[in-house]
């Protein structure tokens, strides 16, 4: 529950619409997810309800470093607002979800309708409370852009702050971007990175959506992105959760139409102090579709991690393939990892698989190449750079791999106090 | 170079080496051969450093310094080799990259500068044309779904780019066909020289028609019996160890 003065600060805030009062009210009610709820057993933020916390964030501008490689476009949400530095590629549109509903009036009864899973997640209710009007990234029908567009979030505060953003990426029918979302801080303050990202993904779209997590140790990040998938629409979507104190991932696929194919890959790499937590779930609610996950985490110092697969396969989802796979390298024995596939299978004539896998580097492994003149140090980082290269190997563009994977490396290295010759 | 004195080793509470006693000299081949369970791997093992035996007591001189009180690294860069019996797979490292690691950490070691890529590149062709072995091979991920024949080759390529002082080869034979068996054989004859020595365990005399020991040792019960020159791995091929073992026991 939340402290009283705490509830009496956030109850000062005004302004708020009727929907934002109503869910405000849930958040009350529920305060701070706690190790009580099945869904953050492992990964509680009890602490969170004691905080001081500054609700309104500061306005910031902050000059953005260009990356060496292609870009179609930059968009940055800084503490919670969303602009584009420059102009966007013709058939893209960043604009407030009010005009885009004005403009789009058919689409709002379908959106009403989308029926996400929503248990014990507070966190929503909080950002859904103090959240009104936000951007929406629309791309148009047939647009396809090679190019990726970065999306630079970002949260900041000079005191205890809670952040929300919340974005909303439509892509049309036969539409296609690679979104790559680095997301950072920039505060010794606690902060809360509450970050909602919903994407609507029409027929025939294709989406590539990237996130690179790197956030300092001050930072709580809490990203929810739920993905509604039409017939025949393909996402490959990466998330690579690097740095932050603690970093949970809901990340949710709602497959409503035939023949669509949703790739999950994602890798997790904690250190000392560290905790991540993936929790997906692939809802397949329609027949002929395909998903495949694949996570991998390395866990370093005293780390956390978690991983919950959940896998629906509804009554109507006949000639379903879902297949799930996790595996972990424990690369210190005080690191800690919580796997639970969960698969709730209703259709008959599907094919599910899953497995998981948390496991030390073989002792037979390190000494084949010790015993080649390899250091026990070299030897465990070439087996750990091997083991997180499968994932990494599977981003196409080849700029943001070599960028992910030498930060992928630093890290491992940093944190085992290793280094290859 | 290598001198064994009063060897034992044991795993856990089993002594499975039992006052071994072994004086190995530059240009020497030696076969170390026995019946299975005699402790012939374990030797090769403790030589080379592998972590479960506890050695109890003796001591190993290798180039006068201290064998024992190294690590299997340092011992590799101090110019031993041992070719495993059941090569590991070490999944997402190719040959090549795991080669170059160990070349760069072991002049290191030595206090020489590192190899750049371009040497490198000469340095396999000449060896890879040396144990005739296919560059194909090399780019996979070291030992993964390699047939038997493949990792012992690629063992070989590995002696042969690393060029030790002294290379055991523990039952390098076993799992081959002949052809392989001649390749292998061939390989490390050519890597002979007056200033390495070679170590071979086998349990079978067929790998010595191709590589001619100067001294045959034979183990039983974690210690040297019998040794003698070549004709005594004829005499086992033909007699079996049993009258070796009967006189003893």
């Amino acid at each position: 529950m939340l402290e009283k003065t705490l509830v009496d600060s956030i109850k000062t805030i005004d302004s708020l619409t009727q929907a934002q009062q109503l869910a405000l009210g849930k958040f009350i009610d529920k305060g701070f997810p706690t190790s009580k709820w099945e869904e953050w057993k492992y990964a509680s933020l009890k602490h969170l309800n004691e905080r001081d916390w500054k609700w309104s964030p500061e306005k910031l501008s902050v000059d953005f470093s260009k990356p060496q490689w292609k870009h179609s476009a930059i968009i940055q949400t800084l503490n919670g607002n969303t602009h584009s530095e420059g102009a966007l590629p013709q058939g893209i549109a960043l604009l407030p979800m009010s005009e885009f509903m004005a403009q789009n009036p058919a689409f709002d009864s379908v959106w009403k309708a989308r029926n996400p899973i929503l248990d014990q997640n507070s966190l929503y209710d909080l950002n859904e409370a103090l959240v009104n009007d936000h951007a929406v990234l629309w791309v148009k029908k047939g647009v396809k852009i090679v190019e990726p567009l970065l999306h630079h979030y970002l949260v900041s505060g000079q005191q205890d702050t809670a952040v929300q953003s919340k974005l909303f990426i439509y892509l049309e029918e036969d539409s296609e971007i690679t979104w790559f979302e680095q997301q950072r801080s920039e505060s010794s303050h606690a902060i809360l990175s509450n970050y909602v990202q919903e994407i609507w993904v029409s027929k025939n779209a294709h989406l590539t959506l990237i996130k690179d997590q790197d956030l300092q140790q001050s930072i709580t990040h809490v990203d929810h992105t739920f993905i509604f998938q039409q017939e025949s629409s393909l996402v490959d979507a990466f998330t690579f959760s690097i740095n932050a104190a603690y970093l949970r991932n809901n990340l949710h696929f709602y497959i409503d139409g035939p023949q669509v194919v949703s790739n999950l890959n994602g890798l997790y790499i904690p250190g000392e102090d560290q905790l991540m937590d993936t929790h997906s779930v692939v809802d397949h609610r329609m027949p002929h579709s395909e998903s495949n996950e694949l996570y991998k985490g390395v866990l370093m110092g005293n780390a956390t991690g978690v991983f919950n697969g959940k896998i629906f396969v509804r009554p109507d989802a006949q000639k379903t393939n879902a297949f799930q796979s996790c595996k972990n390298v424990l690369a210190s024995d005080r690191a800690t990892m919580n796997t639970k596939p969960q698969l709730e299978i209703w259709a008959d004539d599907v094919k599910c698989s899953h497995g998981t896998t948390t496991g030390q580097l073989s002792d037979e492994a390190l000494f084949y190449m010790r015993s080649r003149g390899i250091s026990k140090a070299t030897a465990q980082t070439l087996l750990l750079l091997a083991f997180v290269q499968q994932v990494i190997d599977k981003l196409e563009h080849e700029e943001i791999r070599a960028e992910l994977s030498d930060k992928i490396v630093n890290k491992i290295q940093a944190s085992l106090g290793l280094t290859l010759l | 170079m290598l001198s064994v004195k009063n060897l034992h080793a044991r795993i856990g509470d089993k002594e499975i080496l039992n006052g071994i006693n072994l004086e190995v000299h530059a240009g020497e081949v030696h076969a170390i051969m026995g019946p299975n369970g005699s402790g012939k791997s374990t030797l090769a093992s403790v030589l080379a450093g592998r972590s479960d035996y506890e050695v109890s007591e003796g001591s190993v001189e290798f180039f006068g310094k201290d064998l024992l009180d190294l690590s299997p690294e340092a011992r590799a860069a101090e110019g031993l080799f041992l070719a495993f019996q059941y090569p590991v797979e070490i999944p997402g490292v190719s040959t090549t990259n795991f080669m170059k690691s160990a070349i760069n950490e072991i002049r290191a070691y030595r206090g020489q500068d590192a190899m750049d890529a371009v040497q490198f590149l000469k340095m396999f062709k000449e060896k890879m044309a040396y144990v005739n072995i296919d560059q194909t091979l090399l780019s996979r991920a070291l030992n993964e779904g390699f047939s038997g024949g493949e990792k012992k080759r690629n063992e070989i390529f590995q002696m042969a780019v690393l060029e030790p002082k002294l290379a055991i080869l523990d039952e390098t034979d076993s799992g081959l066909d002949i052809d392989a068996l001649r390749i292998v054989a061939e390989g490390v004859n050519k890597l002979k020289t007056p200033q390495n020595a070679t170590i071979l365990v086998t349990h079978y005399q067929r790998l010595l028609d191709y590589i001619i020991p100067d001294f045959v040792h034979v183990l039983y019960k974690g210690k040297i019996v019998k040794s003698g020159n070549k004709d005594l791995a004829l005499e086992l091929e033909e007699r079996g160890y049993d009258w070796i073992i009967s006189a003893l026991d």
